[in-house]
């Protein structure tokens, strides 16, 4: 078997990078700081390996990895736009870079946080925000605390909530998280959810609230989303956002007008802050007047003087981890919206309405489309094609056309799904080029589908042993 | 400004394709009374506007020269090519390697890094991240009571004020019941109802906890408790003792090689005893081999574990965590190699043991700590506000007032010195709470 050596393959025995500055102190016998049964008496099993070594390893390993600066990254529901190299500058700024969470002549700092959070208020129809969640999943967290909060001030007992079976898997886990259960309500023949169902699991007087994603995880938007905030509203219950998906109506329509009283957006989404191979991202949390009292602390407040951070007085769900948040994406994200502007906010979601809908059209004559519209930002296939070829196959066919895949297998409501989404920032060459590998795809799951289900063969790897990887798990070296 | 490439003739024949006449008539699912008429934003800007305004925003914010806090962000060296290795554009604009035949980059980078962490900590199991240590150590709760099936919690006094409440809400979420208990206590209040034991060391004061023997108390007293250590700068791990050697189940901490960044991002480490390896939250990565060739690659791994799977059933509902970071902190640590990073935590060890004596020898002040401490010390001082405001006016950053979370803590700080603070810095200081003390 071969394998690329790891770093640790590389190190030396005597090799000393001078990256630390030299010890200009006078040292006193370590033991008389720290007992000898307190210290590490083993070497550490780390290696010394010199500084250039160490940037050609990491060099070369980035060069086997896709990112949106490669090509198009179709990836439903994680809308990968492009990452705008201004916000990498500007977040490295040394005064945002360099400065201490708890240092006191942090005005600059706070402006970023008050401000961004009013954009976001704006755009979203909110009434406030806090930025403290590190991810769309903690901002969910957030969220649904904020609706335990809610009713155990108020005294009243409410543990369900409910979710359709399109929801992001994060949807159920976090409500769990707060303690409660789930009532799953099927999607209709549309893609939408059901009023009656919804009205009849409602009636039941234990649901505290909705999680919705509009437009959806098919990627159409929910016709009757105002019935349905006012059916939750009118039992008594709160309707949750999850913001995964507000790229394409940005501009066009708030959350808040839709009648939501709590949403989390995913920055790294919707506001073009890089994906970093899994995160930093960002979840900020938006609520309505009267759920302002249960955000978690800290938070930036305006005060008659000017701009204050306020803690925890009572209501507050409390903290969900330390500081505030994952600044560095805060100021990307921020550069962002100011970059795009009133106009520049409309035209992205317009635009990616507008790719997402091309793509559906020029391949809805070979791959089947389930809920077959005019779609948002994104749309579903349910990737059966000839000769049992699915969706991992027509996955594993775009690796080998140099194209990343969409997300497969979500969401869970279709077999083979496939969930497209291209984003604005791709032009129409590379959308065309993607259209025509998807088309390619088909041709071959006619004619040679074996080579399909063997793939891919272009990329550093072939398809690897996933059972094997689960069944004999080896997380280290 | 914005990003997208269309010209109108573009868009024009996009449209025609589709089969609609404008961009409107794509939104024509969305109830017209709903859609808004006018956004009260600013008109876009250019890039170069934006740079001006971005950097007089930051110039709002101070940065000073030197600095003596710590209090869970720490200032530590960190080398040019950590910062030049995640700005390489195919990490940072790529997205969880769901797609592992064109993502293996990122993967083998994320399993060295779960390596890298495993050797250090002498822990058996790494995962691939969590946002930070507040939120891992309460994740770490969870899992105790995951593993055990039980609803208490304890937290030993000396972890950091906000990782405690990170672990009081989370803990509220799922009905887990927390109960902060002093060290000596820990011998009467271990029951086989207890989950999990939750311990800083060096905690939030500084003091080096023998956890050692605390985790024989726990382990002999309950064949079920967990010990869960925390710990807010691994640099320490240089030359202390690690968790894995202390018979720890849990670890925690915040990451390294990140700037303070106003607290974040930086990441939070979760590593594990292997028989807890399938109760554990968040993201891992494996190695496994081609399906139809010999090469090994790597996965991500036991995603039964996780909410896209197993949705309400799943063990977090953590999916995106701090993966750039985790590349930051791996090439900060190789780069310093086993050399470097032993050094580190000497100079920390050895300056901040320099100012302690040599405040203790100052008049009116006082050191607190009765254990062995690593770069933080508590110091009870004559006077508070002359030390904070004379460090201000000599440009470095002043230690932390304990009354910012203990309030009745009036005359206390807490000091931390790091390699950065060279001899002239620590002269400097020194003199500075001289003259605060008279």
């Amino acid at each position: 078997m071969t394998r690329e050596l790891l770093i640790f393959d590389k190190g030396y025995n005597a090799v000393k990078n001078n990256f630390t500055p030299e010890m200009d102190i006078d040292r006193v016998d370590f033991d008389n700081i720290l007992p000898k049964f307190l210290q590490r008496n083993e070497e550490i099993n780390l290696p010394d390996v010199p500084e250039f070594e160490i940037v050609r390893h990491y060099v070369n390993l980035a060069k086997k990895n896709y990112g949106v600066d490669s090509g198009i990254y179709p990836l439903g529901s994680c809308t990968m736009k492009y990452n705008p190299r201004i916000n990498e500058i500007t977040a490295r700024l040394p005064g945002f870079l360099n400065i201490h969470p708890l240092q006191e002549e942090n005005e600059g700092a706070i402006e970023l946080i008050y401000n961004l959070g009013q954009q976001l208020c704006e755009i979203c129809g909110m009434d406030a925000f806090t930025l403290n969640p590190a991810a769309g999943a903690q901002g969910e967290l957030t969220g649904i605390l904020i609706i335990k909060k809610f009713f155990e001030m108020k005294g009243i007992e409410k543990d369900k909530i409910i979710v359709p079976d399109s929801a992001h898997g994060t949807n159920p886990a976090t409500s769990v998280m707060a303690g409660f259960s789930i009532i799953e309500i099927k999607s209709d023949e549309n893609g939408e959810l059901p009023l009656d169902q919804l009205e009849f699991a409602m009636k039941g007087g234990d649901v505290a609230g909705l999680m919705l994603t509009n437009p959806n995880t098919v990627g159409v938007f929910d016709r009757n989303i105002d019935k349905i905030t006012e059916i939750v509203h009118k039992y008594g219950g709160l309707c949750y956002y999850d913001g995964a998906n507000l790229n394409p109506i940005m501009g066009i329509v708030k959350p808040g007008e839709m009648g939501f009283d709590i949403i989390h957006l995913n920055l790294h989404k919707t506001f073009s802050t890089p994906h970093g191979g899994g995160g930093p991202g960002a979840g900020p949390v938006g609520v309505k007047k009267d759920l302002i009292k249960y955000l978690p602390c800290p938070q930036v407040i305006k005060i008659e003087k000017g701009l204050a951070c306020v803690e925890n007085e009572g209501s507050s769900i409390g903290r969900i981890r330390s500081f505030w948040g994952n600044f560095g994406v805060l100021v990307k994200a921020y550069t962002y919206i100011l970059a795009l502007g009133n106009n520049g906010i409309k035209r992205a979601a317009q635009n990616a309405v507008l790719n997402a809908n091309y793509i559906r059209t020029q391949i809805q004559h070979k791959y089947p489309i389930p809920y077959n519209r005019i779609n948002m930002h994104e749309f579903l296939v349910d990737a059966h094609l000839p000769n049992g070829v699915n969706s991992e196959d027509v996955a594993k066919g775009l690796l080998d056309r140099g194209i990343h895949a969409p997300t497969i297998y979500f969401p869970l409501i279709i077999h083979e799904a496939m969930l497209i989404e291209p984003t604005e920032t791709e032009n129409k060459r590379e959308l065309d080029k993607f259209i025509k590998a998807l088309l390619e795809i088909y041709e071959e799951a006619e004619k040679n589908p074996g080579h399909l289900k063997n793939g891919p063969y272009n990329t550093d790897i072939g398809r690897l042993d996933a059972t094997l990887a689960a069944r004999r798990p080896h997380l280290r070296d | 400004m914005d990003y997208v490439p269309h010209d109108e003739e573009t868009i024009r024949i996009m449209l025609e394709k589709i089969g609609v006449e404008n961009l409107d008539d794509l939104y024509a699912d969305i109830p017209n009374n709903l859609k808004i008429k006018t956004l009260n934003l600013p008109e876009g800007l250019p890039e170069s506007d934006l740079l001006k305004n971005l950097t007089e925003l930051s110039q709002k914010n101070h940065i000073y020269h030197t600095s003596f806090l710590g209090a869970g962000s720490y200032y530590h060296y960190i080398p040019s090519l950590v910062d030049s290795i995640i700005s390489q554009s195919q990490f940072f604009t790529s997205y969880t390697p769901y797609q592992a035949e064109i993502s293996q980059g990122m993967l083998q980078s994320i399993y060295e890094y779960q390596s890298a962490i495993s050797r250090i900590t002498e822990m058996d199991v790494t995962n691939a991240s969590m946002y930070d240590c507040a939120s891992a150590l309460a994740e770490a709760a969870t899992m105790a009571f995951f593993i055990t099936k039980k609803r208490k919690v304890l937290l030993i006094e000396g972890i950091h004020p906000e990782y405690i409440e990170t672990v009081q809400t989370y803990c509220w979420g799922r009905s887990i019941e927390t109960e902060i208990i002093p060290l000596d206590e820990l011998d009467n209040k271990i029951t086989d109802e207890i989950a999990g034991v939750l311990i800083q060391s060096p905690n939030f004061f500084g003091d080096i906890e023998d956890v050692n023997q605390i985790a024989n108390i726990v382990h002999s007293k309950s064949n079920k408790c967990l010990l869960i250590q925390a710990m807010s700068d691994p640099t320490c791990l240089g030359q202390l003792k690690p968790p894995g050697k202390s018979d720890v189940d849990i670890f925690v901490s915040e990451g390294v090689g990140m700037h303070p960044s106003f607290g974040g991002p930086n990441l939070g480490i979760l590593s594990v005893k292997k028989k807890y390896m399938r109760k554990m939250p968040g993201r891992l990565i494996g190695l496994t081999k081609e399906l139809y060739g010999e090469k090994e690659g790597y996965v991500l791994t036991l995603q039964a574990r996780e909410q896209h799977i197993r949705r309400e059933k799943a063990l977090s509902n953590i999916c995106s965590n701090q993966a750039l970071i985790m590349i930051a902190s791996l090439v900060y640590l190789i780069s310093l190699g086993k050399t470097g990073l032993k050094d580190v935590a000497m100079q920390n060890f050895q300056k901040a043991n320099h100012v302690k004596q040599a405040l203790s020898q100052i008049s009116g002040y006082k050191i607190l700590n009765t254990k062995p401490t690593y770069n933080e010390f508590i110091v009870k001082c004559p006077n508070i506000d002359k030390l904070i405001k004379k460090c201000k006016d000599e440009n470095i950053l002043p230690p932390l007032r304990l009354s910012h979370y203990f309030p009745n803590r009036k005359d206390e700080i807490l000091i931390c010195v790091t390699e950065i603070n060279s001899k002239e810095d620590i002269i400097k200081f020194i003199h500075i709470a001289q003259e605060a003390a008279q």
